[in-house]
């Protein structure tokens, strides 16, 4: 079991409204200012994910349909719920935790200006893509998402990643993982609308969200509502047991592994 | 890191997600190794979007107008994913017929939060899914992982896609392709077909009129000697009965209830008064107070799966306070949900539980007594509450008496003729004895003697007191310690549950599955009668049914036809007959001998049971058949212990004459088949289901082929399956009910029955003409709903004025009650009026044909014993078999799923849940491979050690361990077909299943009372695998 599969976990930290939004740009300025410019999109709008993890199920529903729709190669994703046993330190009473995960369409991405022939970009609509006709693969994004949120695709050997379903969105449809999620805990749309649910909800829970590694000053765009405050430091997870054996034992290892 | 955060994360248990996200490190390391190559990979259709297809239809945002993509198209239809049977929709790709993709259908209960009405333009339901407006995610429609995942049986590279005959014994993996029409041929007029010797064909079979056994013509007609199985009502059953019972003529039908949740589901039918059909409730998630759920898990599995996760989300998120009793941590117990608890239990001891919690409400005022109190529908409805119970009502308890277990009734007070339709029951009204129906409330604790008219006197007890005495007669540290659960957590139980009120609410499901299952479901159902909380907002709900298009319509009689058979005699699994009635038992008390026990089990409360009729069959008793139709059957896989007790005599042509399957795939059970017809997979089909209880509104589901069937078609160019199976092989034996004039039309003509459509569009017409005949849908919504190439079908079949109402319940993939109607003020729009049973006279006066003893009326505490009452650990003690094994449902996985890449990508296999300590009694590590040993079998898995499992017990996600479904190579016209180990991956904790010693007549180890198989509790020890070379 490498160290990457041991310690993908990640860490959350509150965050208010305000600090997500307001001074973030500020935190991370000296991150902004090595991004280059935005480019495509709307630049009238921010989109966003909020999660609401009360309402997680840990069905994998958004894990699949995202892998069908978007064809990812079988063993990659885009998407996927990681799902732990946790432990309550005043109760000791034991619960599941679910934990959806995606690209974070940070503000600040780590991996825009790593690439070096500008492939990966963000759009003026926050979103963050790749151009396969530009990208060769070099996986230097990969390296440098804090998130695990990235692969190269072993068909089109480009970087590929979570778009939001952006070609969902400019149809007026929402991302295949949203439309299909049982609870109703993947929540889109434009913060920049206040009239949209999105935009609602963060007023409404503004001092309850959090996101994933905020020391990173990354500027992440995905919002945990639900997610539990103690998550800030790094924990250790004992690692998910993937090799696979067959019937008498002799061990088959995981079907989807490159080789 | 302080230890105290380390222990947050201890179990890591990462069922899904760990390795992938990072999974995309080591090759692209690699490659910068080498440096950079630049991209010498696949060219994506776009280089932002990838190889996404076209959206289905674009929104405009503005506006909400809808511009619909030419090349897609959108149908409503039924998603076979598990046997929820979720309405969904489908898009599909027009030129290549494939499915790109499903979501829910937003008209369906099942699949929305607030479903649409029905009358709302298709237009209007493709809008509500969009983005526009917020619709879409505010009030989703959704499908699940597996729903999603299934599409890719249409086209997996192990479905079976024509007709196969076997080639070399039975159960060799060796087939041929024939054409369809001569593999009917070979089935009806049998031979010697495989060079084996003859075989009856089902012509020779096809003897209504002569008794199987003169000497016990209570078995009925040779047509018994037929089995016909099939996994479950997947909307095409009625097809199927008919054919079995009414064309053919044979009693033995069969599908998986018994070895899925039969216990639990007849000690519903006990609560609910119902054994005949054992209804069954869920509860009202979104309005209860507090949720006790005890052997199911909603968002871990359940039935309905996705409707009950998704309620359960939005209870949490509204700060729902509800316990999950179950010997596994899952998925329902989520961190943020602060109000929700896991209690772990025992396995199999859920029967205690229940007695505890009963115990505790009626010494400390927590039931409504109120209520309790309404003896009659009459009382019921002065008092404005919705249902009553038979609480204050007398059952004679006189020893000896012969109406001892039943209720006291008016004719014994000379108040009415016995058995007349007012012979009602009696309470004691202020210590009065009142008949029910004219007494305002009655007495809840009563056990005194009743003057009759001829002087005599009579022992009565009201049922309230007889659950009482049932309850007291363990304390609560007893029952603690059966069930594992520390004393005052049952309290704390018992005390929340009290707090409730009316909308307290208790639900179990499959964790009843144990040796004691009924006793358990029955005192654990009764909970909600204490609680008062049944057909309550927030309580316990039956749910609104479905419409009935199978019956006699209002358009075509589709449950009679002209010399229509009605099967007779006694099942196979001897259920619904009392033993007292057999020859067997006359003969033996005539020889003065005692009756008991019988040979094997006969089970007067049970339906028929799958769990018995292969075994007992094979092992002739109480007689051998000479063939077996099978649909998507599959008791081998699904049945503990099945596979090692009647493995080789499936195999055994003197045993079984002939198998034939009808199939899309090779499973455990069907590899021993004769034939396998191929047979339409999900979004092939034609049929209609009803919604799982606990939905609110009544509602029928409608499929059809929204897909060309992949399989091949039969001579007169319709897809074989079951459908043109059995149409074929009745016209060719020529039998009523198909072909020629076999369906009566409401205005007194008769119409053929010669392709599926003939049968199910005339019951799609049924549906549309019951009550307010649906509107005629639009152009428009025929346009948008996909349905234009079902439109020629429709116009074939049925006349002009049918078409209208047709169409539009196809356009909206079937018919479903307004969301509106779910609530009527405090009480539930559709209520459940039958008097329900805190004590049951049926299953009070049925006799154990084991033991002889009556089974107790009340429900009660019971420990885990074999078919002759021999308590289990009296055979298998802990020092030998420490552990108690017990199997879950998985979120991901069903029994049929392991073929799926996309399911198997996430979860590839199940390791075996086992609590630290008694892994490191066993000296097992996590990650270790162990063998599990059960007195009937073996397996070998993989330890996933923590806390989140009960001590003592050992459990298994339910779908992995295959040896089928692409698992083994079989050869097919010489060709390999499967053989992918993977799909084999993991574990089956039915192999761990095992023969009841007990029985003289071969059978597995099943509940006594319901025949259902025992899978929750089953004796099993550990050791450490030293590593096996690869």
């Amino acid at each position: 079991m490498d160290l990457a599969r041991r310690l993908f976990m990640t860490q959350a930290a509150r965050v208010t409204a305000g600090a997500a939004f307001v001074p973030l740009a500020q935190v991370a300025q000296a991150g902004i200012n090595d991004q280059p410019p935005r480019r495509g999109g709307d630049p009238t709008k921010r989109y966003a994910m909020l999660i609401d993890l009360r309402r997680c199920i840990g069905c994998q529903a958004c894990t699949v349909s995202c892998h069908i729709e978007n064809e990812a190669p079988l063993g990659k994703f885009r998407t996927i719920v990681s799902q732990y046993e946790v432990e309550n330190e005043e109760t000791g009473a034991l619960a599941q935790f679910m934990l959806p995960r995606l690209c974070n369409h940070c503000d600040n991405p780590p991996c825009v200006p790593v690439c070096p022939v500008q492939a990966t970009f963000q759009r003026e609509d926050g979103i963050v893509v790749v151009d396969a006709d530009r990208c060769v693969g070099c996986a230097y994004c990969v390296q440098a998402c804090p998130y695990d949120a990235r692969f190269v695709n072993p068909r089109t050997q480009v970087a590929d990643k979570c778009t939001f379903c952006a070609h969902r969105l400019e149809a007026g449809l929402l991302p295949a993982c949203v439309e299909s999620c049982v609870g109703g805990a993947r929540i889109i749309g434009d913060i920049n609308d206040p009239e949209s649910q999105i935009a609602r909800m963060i007023d409404e829970y503004h001092d309850e969200l959090m996101v994933l590694q905020p020391d990173k000053n990354t500027a992440p765009h995905i919002f945990y509502l639900g997610m539990d405050e103690r998550f800030v430091d790094r924990p250790e997870a004992r690692p998910g047991l993937w090799d696979v054996r067959d019937s008498d034992g002799a061990e088959l290892g995981y079907e989807y592994a490159e080789h | 890191m302080d230890k105290s955060r380390r222990r947050l994360l201890q179990g890591g248990v990462a069922v899904a997600g760990t390795a992938t996200f990072a999974a995309g490190y080591s090759a692209p390391l690699e490659k910068m190794a080498h440096g950079l190559s630049g991209s010498s990979g696949e060219k994506p259709a776009h280089p932002i979007y990838g190889d996404a297809p076209a959206p289905e239809y674009r929104v405009d945002l503005a506006t909400g107008d809808i511009e619909m993509n030419p090349d897609q198209r959108m149908a409503f239809t039924i998603c076979y994913g598990c046997t929820t049977q979720c309405g969904v929709r489908v898009r599909i790709e027009n030129a290549t017929d494939r499915v790109l993709n499903v979501r829910g259908n937003p008209y369906h209960p099942l699949s929305s939060d607030a479903h649409l009405p029905e009358t709302a333009p298709v237009r209007e339901a493709l809008r509500c899914v969009s983005g526009f407006d917020h619709n879409g995610q505010e009030n989703r429609s959704t499908a699940c992982a597996r729903g999603n995942a299934m599409i890719a049986q249409i086209d997996s590279p192990h479905r079976v896609l024509n007709v196969l005959k076997r080639v070399g014994p039975r159960g060799a993996g060796e087939w041929r392709t024939v054409p369809f029409e001569r593999a009917i041929e070979e089935i009806c007029e049998g031979g010697d077909l495989f060079g084996e010797g003859p075989v009856d064909g089902l012509r020779a079979i096809n003897d209504y009129e002569t008794p199987l056994d003169p000497d016990a013509p209570e078995l009925g007609p040779k047509t018994n000697q037929l089995l016909v199985m099939e996994a479950t009502d997947y909307g095409r059953s009625a097809l199927l009965k008919r054919f079995a019972f009414n064309a053919f003529g044979t009693r033995n039908y069969g599908h998986h209830g018994s070895y899925c949740g039969l216990a639990f589901r007849m000690g519903s039918g006990a609560v609910m008064n119902d054994l005949d059909s054992n209804a069954h409730t869920k509860p009202d998630f979104e309005n209860a107070d507090f949720a006790l759920f005890i052997g199911t898990a909603p968002s871990q599995a359940g039935n309905p799966f996705k409707r009950q996760g998704r309620l359960i989300a939005d209870a949490r998120a509204k700060g729902l306070d509800y316990v999950v009793v179950d010997p596994a941590l899952n998925a329902s117990v989520v961190n943020p949900a602060q109000g929700a608890n896991w209690v772990p239990v025992r396995p199999g001891t859920d029967s205690a539980l229940a007695m505890a919690l009963i115990r505790w409400l009626l010494e400390n005022d927590g039931y409504a007594a109120d209520f309790l109190s309404l003896p009659s529908q009459r009382a019921a409805d002065a008092a404005n509450e919705a249902g009553h119970t038979n609480a204050a009502h007398l059952v004679i308890v006189e020893d000896g008496h012969p109406a001892q277990g039943r209720f006291l009734r008016k004719s014994h007070l000379g108040l009415a003729e016995p058995e007349a339709e007012d012979d009602g029951p009696i309470v004691l009204a202020g210590g009065t004895p009142t008949p029910a129906d004219s007494a305002d409330r009655g007495d809840l604790f009563a056990r005194t003697a009743i003057a009759l008219p001829d002087g005599g006197k009579i022992a009565v007890a009201s049922s309230l007191t007889l659950l009482r005495e049932a309850a007291l007669e363990h304390t609560l540290a007893d029952y603690a310690a059966e069930c594992g659960i520390p004393e005052d957590r049952i309290v704390e139980i018992a005390r929340r549950f009290k707090a409730g009120g009316r909308r307290a609410v208790v639900d179990c499901h499959g964790g009843m599955m144990s040796a004691t299952g009924f006793h358990a479901a029955y005192g654990i159902q009764v909970l909600n009668l204490l609680a008062g909380s049944m057909n309550h907002k927030g309580g316990s709900a039956h749910g609104g049914g479905s419409f009935n298009g199978f019956g006699n319509g209002p358009r075509y009689d589709l449950a009679t036809f002209p010399e229509m058979r009605k099967p007779q005699g006694v099942f196979l699994s001897r259920s619904k007959f009392p033993y007292e009635k057999s020859s067997e038992y006359n003969r033996r008390v005539a020889a003065g001998e005692n009756p008991y026990p019988a040979r094997a089990p006969w089970r007067k409360l049970a339906p028929p049971v799958l769990t018995e009729h292969l075994a007992s069959a094979l092992d002739g008793y109480p007689y051998p058949i000479k063939a077996v139709i099978g649909v998507m059957a599959n008791p081998l896989y699904g049945q503990a212990g099945l596979q090692e007790l009647i493995g080789d005599r499936m195999a055994d042509p003197s045993r079984l004459g002939l198998y034939v399957a009808i199939d899309g795939f090779i499973n455990e059970t069907n590899r021993y088949a004769d034939y396998i017809f191929p047979d339409s997979v999900m979004y092939e089909v034609w049929g209609f289901t009803g919604a799982w209880s606990g939905t609110l509104t009544k509602t029928t589901t409608a499929c059809w082929p929204v897909i060309e069937p992949r399989q091949v078609k039969t001579a007169d160019g319709d897809p074989v399956g079951m459908e043109s199976f059995l149409i074929a092989v009745a016209k060719r034996l020529n039998l009523a009910g198909f072909g020629a004039g076999a369906i009566p039309a409401a205005d007194g003509g008769l119409l053929n029955l010669d392709r599926a459509e003939d049968f199910f569009l005339r019951a799609a017409a049924n549906v549309a003409f019951t009550g307010d005949t649906l509107p005629a849908a639009s152009d428009d919504d025929i346009a948008l709903s996909g349905i234009g190439r079902l439109m020629p079908r429709i116009q074939e079949t049925l006349p002009p004025e049918e078409r209208g109402p047709v169409t539009h319940l196809y356009s909206r993939g079937g018919r479903f009650q307004n969301f509106a109607k779910a609530y009527d003020g405090e009480l539930l729009g559709n209520r459940w009026t039958r008097t329900l049973c805190l004590y049951n006279e049926d299953v009070a006066t049925a006799i154990d044909s084991e033991t002889g003893r009556r089974h107790r009326g009340v429900p009660e505490f019971r420990r885990a014993e074999l078919s002759d009452g021999t308590p289990m650990r009296d055979l298998f003690p802990e020092d030998d078999w420490p552990l108690l094994a017990f199997s879950f449902k998985s979120n991901i996985f069903n029994s049929y799923a392991a073929g799926l890449d996309r399911l198997r990508m996430i979860k590839p296999y199940n390791p075996v849940l086992i609590h630290t300590a008694d892994a490191r009694r066993a000296g097992i590590a996590h990650g270790d491979t162990l063998e599990i040993e059960s007195p009937g079998g073996r397996a070998i898995g993989i330890a996933l050690v923590g806390e989140g499992v009960m001590r003592g017990a050992l459990g298994i996600e339910h779908g992995f361990g295959h040896s089928e479904l692409g698992a083994t190579r079989h050869l097919i016209d010489g060709e390999p077909h499967g053989g992918n180990p993977w799909i084999g991956a993991g574990v089956n904790l039915n192999a761990l299943g095992f023969a009841d010693p007990t029985r003289r007549v071969a059978g597995t180890w099943l509940e006594p009372i319901s025949g259902a198989s025992v899978r929750q509790g089953l004796p099993v020890r550990i050791r450490k695998l030293e590593d096996v070379a690869a």
